[in-house]
């Protein structure tokens, strides 16, 4: 008897931790697997996909008479970016222009690509993109404005930035698909983060914690998010709202062209849905610029040439058949 | 089993247990940092 109840309290610890474990896995564990990276999402694009000159790359194509053949200004960008610049590179660059490590294109890697030091396409992702843009490693920069910290960082090294406008995106807010909430107004989401609102029912939904997601300081989507912010401070959640409803933000085209995730729907905000019509009309109420960006004291003549030809109605063709939408 | 066996025995399943425990909480703190947020938006539980 004595024996049977201790192999019962020894089974019933087991079951306790597992159970406990158990819980915590599928909370949170198991939605943490996808592309996991040391920098947030940033194998969430999948940079094969968009290789120039490669038959099975995702890449626009736009007819034109503009090429460069020499002095080939190197690209960089935001991932969210990936698609315009490989684009560029594909219709205006000659074949080899693109070059990797080792001769042919591996995901070994840390950012899910090998590109060589010497290919005019590199992939950099915003946070290390704009480092190498000011020290001169880039030409070209396709992504959203400077945070303040990179702002500085060129101030600090005498290094003046010039953002060139070159097409419009939406920022957009993403919840779950099976949340009940598909509208919410600017001011309702500033509360949300500045954890004024704790709860769903507070906005209409259901009563449950509200998980107010941020991403990477520095990351093109955090600084945007920031801005729009204004005067509301981003509050310190519960550390229980990690078993609430989540909300997060992106752009429009990453989340519904690029990573296509069908498990998220986009909300509307102040009743506007997100859609590219409403981009290009500017009646959805958060539509940013996307820049080229280059060192004022870049001495390559076609960097010029290739700014003047983004702003072209073959470069805007080329930015809108990316997926995004056309500032002039 | 004798009293003395027998809490070894617990004490040491209880420790393996709580280091398991407390290796899964810290990868899930540290991951949870660094993944997707659509991707852990999108695996979220609704009834």
């Amino acid at each position: 008897m004595k024996l049977t109840k201790q192999i019962a309290s020894i089974f019933l610890v087991v079951v306790l931790f597992g159970l406990f474990n158990l819980s915590m896995y599928q909370l949170m564990t198991r939605r943490l697997f996808n592309n996991f990276s040391s920098a947030t999402q940033a194998q969430m694009i999948d940079v094969e996909n968009f290789i120039p000159h490669n038959s099975n790359s995702d890449l626009a194509e736009v007819a034109t008479t503009f090429s460069l053949t020499d002095n080939l200004p190197v690209l960089d960008g935001a991932a969210a970016l990936v698609p315009v610049y490989a684009s560029v590179i594909h219709n205006v660059y000659p074949e080899g222009s693109v070059t990797f490590v080792g001769g042919q294109f591996s995901k070994d890697n840390y950012y899910g690509e090998n590109f060589a030091s010497d290919s005019a396409m590199q992939y950099k992702n915003t946070v290390r993109g704009y480092k190498a843009i000011v020290d001169g490693d880039t030409d070209v920069f396709f992504c959203s404005a400077p945070s303040s910290e990179q702002q500085q960082y060129a101030d600090e090294c005498g290094v003046e930035l010039v953002c060139v406008p070159i097409g419009l995106e939406a920022f957009v807010f993403l919840v779950n698909k099976n949340n009940p909430v598909d509208s919410l107004t600017m001011e309702q989401i500033r509360k949300i983060y500045s954890c004024q609102y704790t709860n769903w029912k507070e906005v209409g939904g259901p009563n449950r914690l509200i998980n107010p997601l941020t991403r990477l300081e520095g990351s093109g989507s955090q600084t945007t998010f920031e801005a729009i912010m204004g005067d509301y401070e981003i509050g310190t959640k519960s550390p229980f709202a990690i078993t609430g409803a989540s909300i997060g933000f992106s752009f429009r085209y990453y989340l519904d062209g690029i990573v296509g995730n069908d498990m998220v729907k986009m909300l509307a905000i102040n009743g506007v849905y997100p859609s590219k019509e409403n981009v290009q009309n500017r009646t959805y109420p958060i539509v940013i610029q996307f820049y080229a960006i280059y060192r004022a004291d870049n001495a390559n003549p076609n960097v010029p040439l290739l700014i003047d030809w983004l702003l072209s109605n073959e470069g805007q063709t080329l930015i809108e058949q990316s997926g995004y939408v056309r500032i002039n | 089993m004798k009293n003395r066996t027998f809490y070894i025995v617990l004490f040491s399943i209880i420790g393996l247990c709580f280091v398991a425990t407390l290796a899964h909480f810290i990868y899930a703190v540290y991951a949870y940092h660094h993944c997707s947020i659509i991707y852990f938006i999108g695996q979220e539980l609704w009834k």
